[in-house]
């Protein structure tokens, strides 16, 4: 794929409109452009449309209307066959961490370099690389129901890690966790984007938003009804009802 | 190189793990694989033995032996055999002598000799092998020579009327009836490798959805389920061929040994190209059994 990155935003959406076949309209008229190395807060409630954004992006859905391009490419036009290669360009976190319980952790982010023929001789290292971003040497042995929650996110992040992405997505990622530990988790992802990825993070946790003061996308009913630089989880008082 | 054999090593130790892990339906698939390779290797020898037969028939098909008794003097066989030749419907006659008889007699392929010579008196008789120029004058012939005192009476002559069109009805009812049973069997196999590799499709769900997540293309996820397809058909295929590989030669001497008349043989060549298309048919069938389980489960 094109190693140059266009200029302009790198993840940008015009007018996207997402419906299922069941007929429900999960978005409307969405317009988002979200520059490089940019932190983004996708907040809402249930329904309200982040997850299919989140799986519009990586094109586990196709938008029914609009257009969505990843640095300058058109995801409408991309081939099935080549979208393998924009998922390495994506890392991808869940609520539920998607860790294989019969892989230690060193195999679970191994996996994802096997999985993508990436040359086995470089394999060790880069998954050593990867577990100290995310501290968990140490661990390398254990199997996912040896881990606390938040370690179990950890070797999630690093195995989205694993193909130096450009893009990091997010859905729910503290869900399932405790306070104290949301918060290692947002250190980290405040860490990578640091590296210089963009990260979007779709999310419920209230605190988190209201205390970073990062950029805030709120979504509702399928469209989006705000989008502030140094945002709260909610609107301030001003503009809400 | 190096991808090449991480690929290589990933679809092949993934199918080895799916085979075990639900080994029942895989067994039950190799055993499906392995009735229809029997089924097919069989019937093709069997009918290649049946061609063989009447191919050999046929060059007899317009020849009787004309046997004469054992009293019958030598030159009453003599004039016996000018009055045939005389006659315009034979083409030739030849006389064919007790010691001739037992010297072709022994060469038929399953007897041993050692058998005939317990019998010590020669229990064969002198014939006429009379040949016409057109088959359907072979029955009035053989009616007519019966009449004759110098003929033998137990048997009279060889004459078998039908005998070919008997053997080539034969062949082709086991024909078509060994197709009809190997396509419903084909069929049927296909299916249950494509069962057996949607259970495994099944059972690394999780696995599959985390490959595509991070970028794994669509044959690698596949090519561990198109490679346990062919495993399933090379260790049926490779029973079969075992089987039918090491049972034809004594399957052939056992019958030649209860039908001495027929003619059958072992034919080698034709043995190995039966096994390379059992062999062939094995992958054919477990190929097409995976790609079918991977084409409808693995699309997203």
């Amino acid at each position: 794929m094109a190693a140059v990155v266009p200029a302009g935003p790198q993840i940008s959406l015009q007018g996207v409109q997402k419906t299922y076949p069941n007929g429900t309209v999960a978005l409307r008229d969405v317009s988002l452009e979200i520059p490089k190395q940019d932190f983004v807060f996708l907040v809402g409630p249930s329904g309200a449309g982040k997850s299919t954004l989140v799986r519009l992006l990586i094109r586990e859905e196709k938008a029914t209307a609009g257009s969505i391009h990843i640095e300058g490419q058109d995801l409408s036009r991309l081939k099935r066959r080549h979208l393998p290669y924009l998922r390495r360009k994506i890392g991808m976190v869940f609520q539920d961490f998607k860790l294989l319980p019969n892989l230690t952790v060193f195999q679970n982010v191994a996996f994802a370099l096997r999985v993508t023929e990436g040359a086995l001789r470089h394999l060790k290292p880069k998954v050593e690389e990867v577990l100290s971003i995310v501290g968990l040497e140490g661990k390398e042995g254990k199997y996912p129901d040896q881990l606390s929650g938040g370690e179990q996110q950890r070797v999630a992040i690093a195995r989205a890690l694993v193909h130096d992405p450009r893009i990091f997505l997010a859905d729910e990622p503290t869900g399932n966790l405790d306070p104290a530990t949301s918060w290692e988790i947002i250190q980290l992802l405040l860490q990578i984007n640091a590296r210089g990825t963009t990260v979007l993070m779709a999310t419920h946790n209230r605190e988190i938003v209201d205390v970073m003061r990062r950029r805030v996308v709120a979504i509702e009913g399928g469209q989006i009804v705000r989008d502030e630089d140094a945002g709260g989880y909610h609107a301030p008082a001003l503009e809400s009802h | 190189m190096h991808r090449l054999w991480n690929r290589i090593d990933f679809a092949f130790s993934s199918a080895w793990q799916n085979f075990w892990r639900n080994a029942a339906v895989s067994i039950a698939s190799v055993l499906i694989v392995w009735v229809v390779l029997l089924a097919l290797g069989s019937l093709l020898l069997v009918l290649h033995s049946l061609d063989q037969i009447v191919a050999l028939e046929k060059t007899k098909a317009s020849a009787i032996s004309v046997y004469l008794a054992d009293t019958t003097p030598l030159s009453s066989a003599m004039d016996f055999k000018l009055h045939l030749e005389s006659d315009p419907r034979v083409s030739s006659v030849e006389y064919v002598s007790k010691d001739q008889a037992m010297a072709r007699f022994r060469q038929l392929p399953a007897l041993d000799p050692s058998v005939i010579d317990t019998l010590g008196t020669n229990p064969l008789p002198a014939s006429l092998d009379v040949t016409v120029k057109d088959i359907r004058d072979l029955g009035a012939i053989d009616q007519e020579v019966r009449t004759s005192p110098l003929v033998d009476k137990s048997p009279a002559t060889n004459y078998e009327p039908n005998v070919i069109d008997k053997i080539i009805l034969l062949a082709r009812v086991a024909g078509i009836a060994g197709l009809v049973l190997i396509i419903g069997l084909t069929g049927l196999s296909v299916f249950i490798i494509m069962l057996t590799i949607r259970t495994a499709i099944y059972l690394r769900r999780k696995e599959i959805e985390v490959m595509k997540l991070v970028g794994a293309t669509d044959w690698f996820v596949r090519w561990p389920f198109i490679v346990e397809g062919l495993i399933v058909g090379v260790v049926g295929a490779v029973v079969a061929v075992l089987i039918v590989g090491f049972g034809y030669r004594p399957a052939v001497v056992n019958l030649q040994s209860v039908l001495i008349f027929v003619p059958l043989a072992f034919d080698p060549y034709y043995l190995r190209v039966v096994l390379a298309a059992m062999l062939g048919f094995g992958l054919l069938l477990g190929s097409v059994g995976s790609y079918l389980g991977v084409r409808r489960f693995l699309k997203q």
